[in-house]
């Protein structure tokens, strides 16, 4: 028993503590953070947006020019690995550039958009058509009657799956390595290669990345019941 | 005020309007009755471009407004509109439902809009509404909320589509009241209607569509008392 535990200590000595490897894991969460942060933003404006695009339609109707522009980005994104995104971004689309981070953030973020553009598509639809017909006949213009009625109800609707893609963006944030980006993960990676360790390091992020989730949960549904106030359901 | 001139309406291959031709006079109330799928929903929903004519003209205050050219925004801050289901704003308190579009639209300071509001809601005795949600009031207060969101933009026509057809009995009564006093106070209206009683009462001319087409239109003494049209007579005896 006492063997096992000083196996155990000596481990997490030589994963966290020995040349103060914390800081490397600090560092690549930091790094985590950052890609997904700013790439939820662009997700977010991106995806409204693309929404827009793909609802607008012509004074006859018809889906207009810019729903189908919307429609291709929405299939490309989808229909290609997210990994190879990156690849070609770092090696093709701005292989000039040397700045990792901002790289990853528009990768992610105009991936991200894809998706978060499909779930706000489906909450505006979700709101009543009553409540565009209500403003529209005030006098608002379907821009202001979107802008202060559809999008406060859509964004409501969509906040589950939404905080689901940012869970998921956070985690997928995980293939920066790809491009040598040093995240958490392969930070992770690093120092089990370095110290011929795997357990401590790997196991060490997996708990990272849950708490941060958790925490990221907790945060939305926080959120959520804010924005709830309204409805007596 | 309003004048509609052989106006037809189709969805895909069914024609709904059928040539309408009417003329509504300043400070008139006029009240549309038929069964339904009749097309007198569409009618009126065509007199404010809610659904876009197939063919026809509709002019409101000389404006020809099925003009594309026309401003339909501009023209619908003069046209009331009060609908079966209430649709007020959800995610906003009943003064901020009252005061978005006029604030919004630049008629009115936040100021001045919150005082109209609440003067508003104190003619419907609604004033300890205001900082409510929709979600918590009735039906009929709500239907009385959408009234006064639409009169809180000064409208020179209040049209109403079947405005207490979603309401449980007992709070059809609260709407008509208020109906009744904007009929008394020289509001032109266009109301599509079952209660026939408030059609008897309030009206000042009764349309009765049928097949998309004005099958029959008097006043209510004659319209009531004297139906000429054999559907109009079979409609009445089923619904009075």
């Amino acid at each position: 028993m006492n063997e096992w535990f000083a196996d155990i200590s000596y481990k997490f000595q030589i994963a966290f503590i020995e040349g103060d490897r914390y800081k490397l894991y600090l560092k690549g969460l930091g790094v985590t953070l950052e890609v997904a942060f700013f790439a939820a933003i662009l997700g977010v404006i991106i995806g409204i947006i693309t929404a827009l695009m793909k609802l607008s339609t012509r004074k006859n109707g018809k889906r207009s020019i810019l729903s189908y522009i919307a429609q291709v980005y929405i299939d490309v994104i989808r229909g290609t690995p997210s990994v190879l995104q990156l690849l070609i971004m770092w090696f093709i689309v701005m292989k000039d550039s040397k700045n990792g981070i901002l790289i990853a953030v528009l990768t992610f973020g105009i991936n991200s958009g894809a998706y978060v553009a499909e779930i706000m598509r489906a909450g505006i639809l979700a709101v009543d058509h009553g409540q565009m017909e209500a403003g529209r006949s005030l006098g608002l213009s379907k821009g202001q009657t979107m802008r202060y009625i559809i999008l406060p109800q859509a964004i409501k609707n969509v906040l589950p799956p939404i905080g689901n893609e940012f869970i998921v963006l956070l985690k997928e944030t995980a293939i920066v390595g790809y491009v040598s980006l040093s995240d958490l993960t392969r930070t992770a990676s690093q120092v089990s290669s370095r110290t011929f360790e795997a357990f401590m390091p790997l196991i060490g992020a997996a708990v990272i990345y849950f708490v941060i989730i958790k925490i990221l949960s907790k945060l939305i549904e926080l959120l959520e019941r804010r924005l709830r106030k309204g409805d007596h359901r | 005020m309003i004048t509609v001139k052989n106006l037809h309406k189709s969805f895909g291959k069914t024609e709904v309007l059928k040539g309408i031709d009417y003329h509504v006079e300043k400070g008139e109330k006029i009240v549309i009755i038929g069964p339904s799928g009749s097309g007198k929903s569409t009618f009126l929903r065509c007199l404010n471009l809610l659904e876009q004519p197939t063919s026809g003209e509709v002019w409101f205050d000389g404006q020809l407004i099925t003009d594309p050219k026309t401003n339909i925004n501009k023209v619908r801050e003069h046209m009331g509109m009060v609908f079966q289901n209430f649709n007020l704003f959800n995610n906003l308190t009943i003064q901020e439902n009252i005061t978005l579009a006029p604030t919004k639209l630049g008629l009115m300071g936040k100021k001045e809009a919150n005082e109209t509001a609440l003067k508003l809601l104190n003619r419907v005795n609604l004033t300890e509404k205001a900082d409510a949600y929709p979600s918590q009031l009735s039906g009929g207060q709500r239907q009385r909320i959408a009234i006064v969101r639409s009169l809180a933009m000064n409208p020179k026509v209040m049209l109403f589509d079947e405005p207490t057809s979603a309401l449980d009995p007992e709070m059809v009564g609260e709407v008509l009241d208020v109906m009744r006093e904007l009929a008394e106070d020289g509001m032109t209206m266009v109301v599509v209607t079952h209660e026939m009683g408030f059609a008897r009462e309030v009206g000042s001319r009764v349309l009765f569509v049928d097949e998309g087409i004005i099958m029959e239109e008097n006043t209510p003494e004659e319209f009531f008392g004297n139906p000429r049209n054999p559907r109009l007579q079979d409609f009445l005896s089923k619904v009075l």
